[in-house]
């Protein structure tokens, strides 16, 4: 009997000290998410309006001059993958892994662009060809490193080593739920939606000065490392809202182990007092 | 005077919407003002200062660099990589930046990506600097 109280009493005690570091994370999870979503939420606007003036212009463009802006048949893919750099988040990086292999699914010829210490490990694991390593730290990830990735991209866009860019992070919806998302990046023709669609109807003309290519040669480099940057926030504060609300659960459950545990001890101590007893009854009597 | 909606939004936050009369911006091209009912247009936007003649004639100013600019339907909307109103503009830390982007390029070693990036710092600063307060060093006029 004093065997098992005494392993049931340590079981309490690492129990209790897990329950320590997950209720820290949850904290400071909770604390840095409450900045990590203002900031995802200021710079929400700018790529919902971003993205829905390029789809306009998208669909409304005949004009297929620049080499950002019209269709390819090149089938080379280039996946930005933006993960955590660190687990113990839930689910919020092997849904995204999930999401991508759902995504890819009958690709042959993709490379990755990983942000994220996760991202780079998992790729590599998977021998996927990556694009570069250098971005390895989503936290530390700032504006001119989007400026400097989005003018990567372009560079081997338009040397033709790529056909298609495709980006795939984590939208924030709520504190408690983030899904993967996929969007596509270029050429702004995979931008197209059919709504758009002018069936023989008169075509709406857009006025480019001084012409389209410089226009695009100048924006699509700033639409990049703005939906980016954008992204990488609001992938970062989903991070954080799965961690927090992972964490939460697990010091929920390390709750109710130690509830369990100190019931079971109890119960071992007061069989161990009431054999006692009747040991010295028994003596006694006899 | 017809007025039309401008939408201004940044990277860092919803900034601006509302009823205008004008905005005269610099692009990659050159200044370009437009008023209401302007035909379908997209361009890139340069670095400079921007002047929003509100609805009621108010002229207000802003640092405008970056992004693009596009009027599609009679909606126009500008998307600056930043966009900073002419009181909200730090000063001291534009100066600091001019100060630090000039002594930079100083350095004749100084290699071609560096340099276009101490220049590109040091030009920004200096639209920081235009668009504050009254002085027109490096404003519109």
């Amino acid at each position: 009997m004093a065997g098992s109280m005494k392993a049931v009493k340590l079981r309490i005690k690492s129990v209790q000290s897990t329950m320590q570091i997950t209720k820290a994370m949850q904290l400071v999870a909770a604390s840095k998410l409450r900045k990590a979503k203002e900031r995802a939420d200021a710079s929400k606007p700018y790529l919902e309006t971003m993205l829905s003036t390029l789809t306009d212009i998208a669909n409304s463009n005949n004009d297929f001059q620049s080499p950002f802006t019209k269709a390819t048949d090149n089938d080379k893919w280039l996946y930005v993958v933006i993960a955590g750099d660190r687990g113990l988040a839930g689910g919020y990086n092997s849904n995204l892994f999930k999401f991508m292999e759902h995504e890819t699914k009958g690709r042959s010829d993709i490379t990755v662009l990983p942000i994220g210490k996760k991202s780079v490990e998992y790729f590599k694991h998977r021998h996927v060809p990556l694009f570069t390593e250098e971005y390895a730290e989503v936290a530390k990830v700032n504006v001119s490193d989007c400026f400097q990735i989005a003018k990567l991209i372009c560079d081997a866009y338009s040397s033709g080593k790529f056909g298609h860019i495709f980006l795939c992070y984590t939208n924030f919806i709520s504190m408690l739920s983030q899904v993967p998302t996929a969007s596509s990046l270029l050429p702004l023709s995979d931008l197209k939606t059919n709504e758009g669609k002018t069936d023989g109807k008169a075509r709406e003309l857009i006025l480019y000065e001084p012409d389209s290519e410089t226009v695009f040669n100048a924006v699509v480099p700033e639409y990049l490392a703005g939906i980016l940057y954008t992204s990488i926030n609001i992938s970062y504060a989903s991070e954080l809202a799965a961690r927090r609300t992972a964490m939460e659960a697990a010091t929920d459950n390390a709750e109710e182990m130690i509830e369990t545990l100190s019931l079971n001890y109890n119960r071992a101590r007061q069989a161990s007092i009431t054999q006692e007893i009747t040991e010295i009854v028994a003596g006694a009597e006899s | 005077m017809s007025t039309y909606h401008l939408q201004v939004v940044s990277m860092d936050g919803d900034v601006f919407e509302g009823e205008v009369q004008k905005i005269l911006l610099r692009t990659i091209d050159g200044d370009v003002e437009i008023l209401a009912r302007h035909t379908d247009y997209c361009t890139a936007i340069g670095m400079g200062t921007a002047r929003v003649t509100m609805e009621d004639g108010t002229v207000r100013k802003a640092a405008c660099i970056g992004g693009m600019l596009s009027v599609l339907n009679g909606a126009v909307r500008v998307l600056p990589t930043t966009w900073e109103w002419s009181e909200e503009i730090d000063i001291e830390r534009a100066k600091a930046a001019k100060a630090k982007a000039e002594e930079r390029l100083k350095d004749q070693q100084l290699d071609k990506e560096a340099r276009i990036r101490a220049e590109a710092k040091l030009y920004r600063a200096l639209v920081r600097i235009g668009t504050h307060g009254q002085n027109e060093k490096f404003g519109n006029e």
